[in-house]
């Protein structure tokens, strides 16, 4: 058809209705744009400038100052802040060219390498202008003289970055605790909580606790930025200032802090003094102890590493961290539990040859000749093991003792506020099934009965059995934060009130038989080496077994003044010294000396010198009984 | 004939497309004041000295007449195409692509200039086989004829570029007088063949959840047996329709080769084409997922724009563009500092001047009896306008990354001077 045809331009018009479609084409795509561009500017502009405005705006925090910490006397801190420096580089503020030069001269005054300063600088943010800290702690001259030759470090800049000073911390080191630059796996935590990337927070002690307390809020400082963050415009108009934390009143007595770590001396082991009617720590020592300075020292990673490794746990609040085997204090439980049940009347004899025979076993008292016949309070005072294995296995039996050991505390943490505290472990015939698939034996009980097997406490437990004695059925749950203050005004904020941890259905008949069992220790039996007149103390000495044959831990358990009947008055003082350590000393003389220096309001010298003569004496009986029973 | 003009052109045309360009050195000048006040890119200067001598080069065009250009298109044509060829072999890689030829600092990219060259071929390729358009044979030649610069193009690589010659060919074949179902065929395979492409990245980028039926496509047996499958009716349906000549027949057919052809096209594009390139072309839909990259670019510009508001923040004060979140302020994305210093009534002036552009365009080739000015007037209508749409659209997010200018604003030699040579042989048209 049109194939044979020759080409013939002219046959075909162009299509008007083509034509016409391309128009509207043309018209429709382009109307198109003009309302899509209206919705973006007109009707969600709003949006946009919000999000324009967001996008220019950065936020600088502004640390807030951290909270201080007192003592209960309130009037020195002993934990408060120290200014000191963190300096800063801003790449993209250096002129390349000059900017090896100037990296040189920083490393050199701030003492480090300049690969370090190259590390935290690398080639990529040459030309960004977001600071980036180079490093922390650099003290007020060196901060002066970058601020002197401000001409030769281009670039270079520093805020504020305060660290903890300490008035008086020694052995507070455990409870104050230290703070540190905020970790990875913290802030995922804490995110949600007002943390940042850059926060400081408390990684023991008191400073972890209450962090939340002491941190404060920081403020925000805001400036218009820049692509490569660098600031064009601070909008100080809008700051938020920071809130300072609040200041902490602790309710250790940093007196008594003092006599007691002086009193532990340089002996692997813990003191707490307890105040029962309340429960607050009045003195909490644990030794070794450590200094939180060097955590804000230049060398810090390298110091934590070390005491990190040292094999007497410096870090560990022996306190209420270490779990021991209570041993014969565990007898004051035994004894409660054997008088309330009626198990076996206190009058009873029962003769201690040495040692007896349980089944195929043979269980030997301490004492290697036995006691001879003794009654409770004899057997109390002087320990005696096979009284307590007779009436544990024949007459109070395991239930009762783990049913007692309950209301007492044991294998549970007390709640003190200070963070990781153990729970110390209490062995049932329950547990020792599930565990062992093996029943519960009379040789268990025996084994519990003088505090020694599976059983552990930790010293803030042992203190809370003998405040739940003192106290005559009543613990109040141990603390260490006394009140919360506004630190600009010093106001009160919260007081801490006491509150009820347990409250036992023993009759008071029975607490006090224990009590003047538990003074029958003083005067007659194996806590001789109490010899302070400023005071009558009560208490009960232990032994533990370490499993390395004689070396024994050694406790002392007791609270003061025995003759009083105002519970106001009372202080209970617990001691475990380690078998580790060389030379041999009491928990008990540990223990004098602080009574000594608690009721005679001496210092820790002044009640040595006091307490030497009558010690003397009393070392010297003791010798006279031994070398008498000996030749006997 | 009756004539809107003063001195024997269009007028219209010629004032909007000045007033594009000063508004274009306008903002190429703010483009380069840095976020302290400071102008540190000379940008504006270079695009004064392209704007004077391209306007040299207009005038050169609409000097000649069309018959002259008619009769030299074949050797322009053949030109351009040698000169893509060296580029590829010769050229400087500019953005990830080898598209540049010439000295250091005055290079060209030829795929700007072949687009004018194929427009011009094409048209005088029409003009010739006239009627005979509407036979098979003669349309897919007219399809050779842009597959050999789409190709070259194509594997600088320059998708952006070489995707601007399918609109030209569609509607240059259109009012050629092409059959409707020949370019239909051509435009359904090639859409269905771009969904091919893209689908898997929608699921695995933008979706980000797997879907059986995407899944699928991904699966190459899954494809033969479908291909097979689709032959299979294919056969019958071309068996069906020599024996009984029933329409019917044509359309499955008809329907079944777009399928074959596009499935078969997506294995061939999707084995050469690079993942990033996809994944750029597809970040619009949803920006926030590739917030570092491709999305960046598109959250500012959109931020860009929308906090112009109806008046815009000023010249030079605009502050996402000034304190240099705004990428590529002076070429892709010079509409965005325009909507955002000068606001709504900034952005609708420009999309206003471009209708004029186009609308007198159209007008002024209706006028004409001159078949082969009014292709190749058709054709740089469709270019300047898909130009317009795609760079407009993807500065305010709604069409994809693909780095086409927006002619007579954004800066460029190459760009301007294709521009400025699509409008000579405009004006030239008008002339007559």
């Amino acid at each position: 058809m049109t194939m044979n045809l020759p080409a013939n331009r002219l046959v075909i018009r162009i299509s008007k209705a083509r034509i016409l479609f391309i128009n509207i084409l043309i018209t429709a795509s382009l109307s198109i744009l003009i309302i899509y561009l209206f919705t973006l500017q007109i009707v969600e502009g709003i949006k946009y400038q919000k999000r324009a405005k967001e996008i220019l705006k950065r936020d600088i925090p502004i640390i807030a100052q951290r909270g201080q910490i007192y003592d209960r006397y309130y009037d020195v801190p002993l934990v408060y802040n120290i200014d000191s420096f963190a300096v800063n580089v801003i790449p993209g503020d250096i002129p390349d060219e000059i900017k090896e030069e100037v990296f040189f001269r920083l490393a050199r005054v701030l003492q480090i390498e300049v690969s370090d300063v190259k590390k935290k600088t690398p080639v990529k943010y040459y030309n960004n202008y977001q600071p980036r800290e180079i490093k922390s702690g650099v003290s007020y001259p060196k901060i002066a003289y970058i601020a002197e030759h401000v001409e030769d470090f281009p670039g270079v800049t520093w805020h504020n970055k305060p660290i903890r000073g300490y008035f008086f911390v020694d052995s507070l080191a455990h409870i104050l605790g230290y703070t540190g630059d905020i970790t990875n796996d913290e802030l995922n935590t804490l995110y949600n909580k007002g943390y940042t990337l850059n926060s400081t927070i408390g990684k023991s002690g008191i400073e972890k606790q209450y962090d939340f307390i002491l941190k404060g809020k920081d403020g925000k400082r805001f400036k218009i930025v820049d692509v490569k963050e660098k600031q064009l415009t601070a909008k100080t108009d809008e700051d938020i200032p920071p809130e300072p934390g609040q200041t902490l009143v602790l309710t250790i007595d940093r007196h008594l802090q003092l006599l007691a770590q002086k009193a532990l001396g340089e002996r692997i082991g813990a003191v707490v003094v307890l105040k029962p009617a309340t429960g607050e720590i009045l003195a909490m020592v644990s030794y070794p102890w450590f200094d939180p300075g060097i955590f804000y020292s230049e060398s810090a990673a390298e110091k934590f590493k070390d005491l990190s490794l040292d094999i007497r746990f410096p870090f560990l609040n022996r306190a209420i961290q270490a779990q021991y085997p209570p041993a014969s204090v565990f007898k004051i439980i035994m004894s409660t539990a054997m008088i309330e049940e009626g198990s076996f009347p206190i009058s009873d004899i029962i003769n201690c040859k040495g040692e007896m025979e349980l089944g195929d076993r043979v269980a030997h008292c301490w004492k290697e000749h036995g006691h001879g016949k003794v009654d409770f309070f004899k057997a109390f005072a002087n320990s005696c093991n096979i009284y307590f294995y007779t009436v544990g296995v024949e007459n109070i039996k395991i239930d009762s003792i783990v049913r007692y050991a309950r209301i007492f505390g044991l294998g549970s943490q007390t709640g003190i506020d200070l963070p990781e505290e153990s729970p110390g472990f209490l062995p049932t015939p329950e547990w020792k099934y599930k565990k062992e698939h093996m029943k519960w034996l009379g040789g268990d009980t025996m084994n519990i009965s003088i505090g020694q097997g599976w059983v552990t406490v930790t010293p803030l437990q042992l203190a809370n059995v003998v405040a739940m004695i003192a106290n005559e059925g009543t613990v109040y749950k141990p603390h260490v934060l006394k009140q919360i203050r506004d630190s600009i005004t010093g106001d009160s904020i919260k007081e801490i009130q006491r509150e009820e941890l347990q409250k036992a259905l023993i009759s008071k008949k029975t607490f006090e038989l224990v009590k003047k069992a538990m003074r029958t220790v003083v005067t007659d039996g194996t806590g001789y080496f109490i010899t302070t007149r400023a005071v009558k103390v009560a208490g009960k000495t232990g032994t533990p077994e370490t499993g390395q044959e004689d070396r024994y831990h050694s406790w002392f358990a007791s609270y003061a003044p025995y003759d009083s009947d105002n519970p106001e008055d009372y202080v209970v003082v617990v001691g475990i010294i380690e078998a580790s350590n060389i030379e041999e000393w009491w928990a008990s003389r540990t223990a004098n000396i602080i009574y000594q220096g608690i009721f005679a309001n001496q210092t820790y010298e002044e009640a040595l010198v006091t307490l030497y003569p009558w010690m003397r004496n009393r070392i010297k009986q003791a010798e006279e009984t031994q070398n008498t029973a000996s030749t006997e | 004939m009756k004539r809107r003009s003063f001195f024997g052109f269009d007028i219209f045309i010629l004032c909007a497309m000045l007033m594009l360009m000063v508004i274009g050195v306008l903002f190429i000048y703010s483009s380069g004041v840095s976020s302290t006040g400071i102008s540190y890119s000379d940008e504006y200067k270079k695009q004064i000295v392209w704007i004077v001598t391209g306007i040299i080069l207009m005038v050169l065009i609409i000097s000649i007449r069309v018959s002259q250009l008619k009769a030299f298109s074949l050797y322009i044509y053949v030109f351009f195409i040698l000169l893509l060829i060296l580029t590829k072999i010769f050229g400087k890689v500019v953005n990830g692509a080898r598209s540049w030829i010439g000295f250091p600092d005055i290079g060209i990219q030829p795929s700007e200039f072949a687009k004018i060259a194929t427009i011009l071929f094409l048209a005088f390729y029409y003009d010739y086989i006239g009627k005979k358009i509407v036979k098979l044979k003669y349309f897919l030649l007219g399809f050779i004829i842009i597959l050999f610069p789409v190709s070259l193009i194509l594997i600088q690589p320059d998708l952006g570029t070489a995707i601007v010659y399918f609109p030209i060919f569609i509607i240059m074949t259109l009012i050629a007088g092409a059959q409707v179902r020949h370019l239909l065929f051509l435009f359904l395979t090639g859409v269905i063949l771009i969904i091919l492409v893209v689908l898997p990245y929608i699921e695995s980028q933008i979706i980000r959840e797997e879907y059986p039926v995407f899944s699928i496509l991904k699966n190459i047996q899954v494809i033969l047996i479908l291909l097979a499958f689709l032959l299979l009716i294919l056969g019958i349906a071309a068996y069906g329709f020599f024996a009984f000549k029933k329409r019917v027949f044509f359309w499955i057919m008809y329907g079944m080769s777009i399928l074959t052809f596009a499935i078969l096209g997506s294995i061939v594009l999707g084995s050469f084409i690079k993942d990033y390139q996809i994944k750029r072309i597809i970040t619009f839909l949803n920006p926030y997922i590739d917030r570092r990259d491709a999305g960046w670019n598109i959250i500012q510009s959109i931020t860009a724009i929308g906090s112009g508001g109806l008046f815009g923040k000023g010249f030079l004060m605009g502050t996402q563009s000034h304190y240099q979140y705004l990428p590529q302020q002076s070429t892709d994305f010079i509409f965005s500092i325009i909507a955002e210093e000068w606001g709504f009534f900034g952005g609708i002036l420009v999309v206003i001047l471009f209708m004029i552009i186009l609308l007198r365009g159209i007008s002024v080739i209706s006028n004409t009896n001159d078949r082969y000015a009014v292709f190749v007037g058709l054709g740089i209508i469709t270019m300047i306008f898909f130009h317009a749409v795609i760079n407009i659209g993807m500065a305010m997010g709604i069409m994809p990354i693909t780095g086409i200018p927006l002619f007579f604003l954004s800066y460029g030699g190459s760009s301007l001077w294709t521009a400025l040579i699509g409008i000579g042989i405009l004006l030239n048209i008008s002339f007559k």
